[in-house]
């Protein structure tokens, strides 16, 4: 069984807009009517857990919801057929808003809340949930930010716990959580780098600090890391090889961004459970990655798309 | 049709070792009248309910009133109650618990729920744990 953790899960809330209002003075015009928009559960590992789900994979996620949004995100994930665990909270799930200016998709603007403080009592009740779910999980995805009033080493114990349990972790998030985990030897690590493109306080704006930046992460545990080169573009390091999967697809054909890094995690992972070889599951989670990124909805459900995608992704070693 | 066909899929379940007060707060925030217990591994050991924490609170020979009436005030429901809050939910805990299979026919949820008058069932797999609830709205949306 597939097992997804968002600790800090989201509404996302998407609007389409002709142009942003951003005025200086009071009197000017400041309305903005959207054109379009939509609602639904978000967060990377319920992202991941939406996308198997379409196309057939049971898993279960869990995390902490809360208040009325919180049933937001419960009910969209249960309509999309995934099992839900998740531990209630005092406080309120947050909304993370993206702005999608029409004919300039592929540059959205995204507001994303810091997420409810979580008690110590809520952390216990879902560690405690968490052992128990361990027994029937072969693969873990831990995933995305960590909210306020959660120690960041969550991860790494979590990760620590699945891999004692002997599930295969897939994480992905950034900062103190990342560090902290990478010496639980996750099996994937897919560094968040959408807010600073560094990790560790190093830049990884050129291939070969990237590679330096993967090597790094093995050498402290992770067996394979995958970073974002470009908007088309990842680099994959393992022990032995390093891998640079690419598309041709023009940024200009995208519609929405949003989930689409997830889309490619979960892509790869709905190959990996099926025993497929690395290089193969790269290649289609980056045609999932894209296929997701081309369609107005956040997450792609057409398998005849990415099938389609695949034919322009290569995969070559460097 | 099966039983996984019209679950709803969620494992929301609380362990016996947990304060009253705590499953008041999850049976309010997760909207449910009722909330299975497990055990460590996830499998269904029992089922505890709003009714269940009524009656815990209420004085004995209440059941045989026909009123409420009876009554002088709620303040010793309200008593009992912070009584117990910090209490574990064990005995206060229904068990054995009706439950059906993934792989029941949706006849099988639909005759308990019906019969026994329940507003919803645990639902197990072959290792007696927990993977979802068969509610009445669930039967209302299948069957329509």
């Amino acid at each position: 069984m597939i097992v997804t953790v968002t600790l800090n899960p989201a509404v996302d809330k998407m609007y389409w807009v002709d142009g942003l209002k951003m005025c200086d003075v009071t009197q000017e015009e400041f309305l903005t009517r959207a054109i379009r928009s939509s609602t639904s559960a978000g967060g990377k590992g319920v992202n991941i857990s939406v996308f198997l789900s379409r196309f057939g994979m049971e898993n279960v996620a869990m995390g902490f919801v809360g208040g009325h949004t919180g049933h937001v995100v419960v009910r969209d994930l249960r309509d999309e057929g995934v099992t839900t665990n998740f531990v209630w909270t005092h406080g309120e799930t947050r909304i993370n808003v993206t702005l999608l200016q029409v004919g300039r998709e592929h540059s959205p603007n995204l507001v994303n809340e810091a997420g409810q403080t979580i008690l110590p009592v809520e952390v216990d009740r879902l560690m405690r949930r968490y052992r128990g779910m361990l027994s029937r999980a072969t693969w873990v995805v831990l995933g995305g930010s960590i909210p306020p009033g959660v120690d960041p080493g969550i991860y790494g114990e979590m990760a620590k716990m699945a891999k004692d349990a002997g599930a295969k972790v897939i994480l992905s998030t950034g900062g103190e959580a990342l560090t902290r985990a990478l010496g639980a030897f996750p099996y994937i690590v897919k560094p968040d780098t959408r807010e600073h493109m560094t990790l560790e306080g190093k830049g990884l704006t050129s291939v070969d600090a990237i590679v330096d930046a993967g090597r790094h992460m093995i050498a402290v545990g992770a067996e394979i890391v995958i970073i974002s080169h470009d908007v088309t573009g990842d680099i994959a390091i393992t022990r032995n090889d390093v891998w640079e999967i690419k598309a041709a697809t023009p940024t200009s054909k995208f519609k929405n961004l949003v989930g689409a890094d997830d889309v490619f995690l979960g892509g790869i992972l709905y190959k990996l459970v099926q025993d497929a070889p690395l290089e193969e599951a790269l290649k289609f989670g980056l045609a999932a990655g894209l296929a997701s990124a081309e369609s107005e909805e956040k997450i792609c459900r057409n398998m005849d798309v990415i099938e389609q995608e695949l034919q322009g992704i290569t995969l070559a070693r460097l | 049709m099966k039983v996984r066909d019209i679950m709803t899929k969620d494992l929301t379940a609380v362990e016996k070792d947990m304060p009253v007060r705590e499953l008041i707060f999850i049976l309010n925030n997760a909207e449910m009248p009722n909330v299975p217990v497990v055990d460590e591994e996830g499998r269904l050991t029992g089922i505890i309910s709003e009714k269940d924490l009524i009656r815990a609170a209420l004085p004995g020979y209440f059941e045989m009133l026909h009123s409420t009436s009876f009554i002088p005030d709620m303040n010793q429901l309200s008593r009992k109650l912070s009584q117990i809050a910090d209490q574990p939910i064990e005995k206060f805990v229904r068990t054995p618990v009706m439950s059906v299979t993934e792989d029941d026919d949706d006849l099988q949820a639909a005759d308990l729920i019906i019969r026994k008058g329940v507003k919803n069932v645990p639902v197990v797999d072959g290792d007696g744990r927990l993977v979802g609830r068969v509610r009445r709205i669930d039967l209302l949306r299948h069957f329509l």
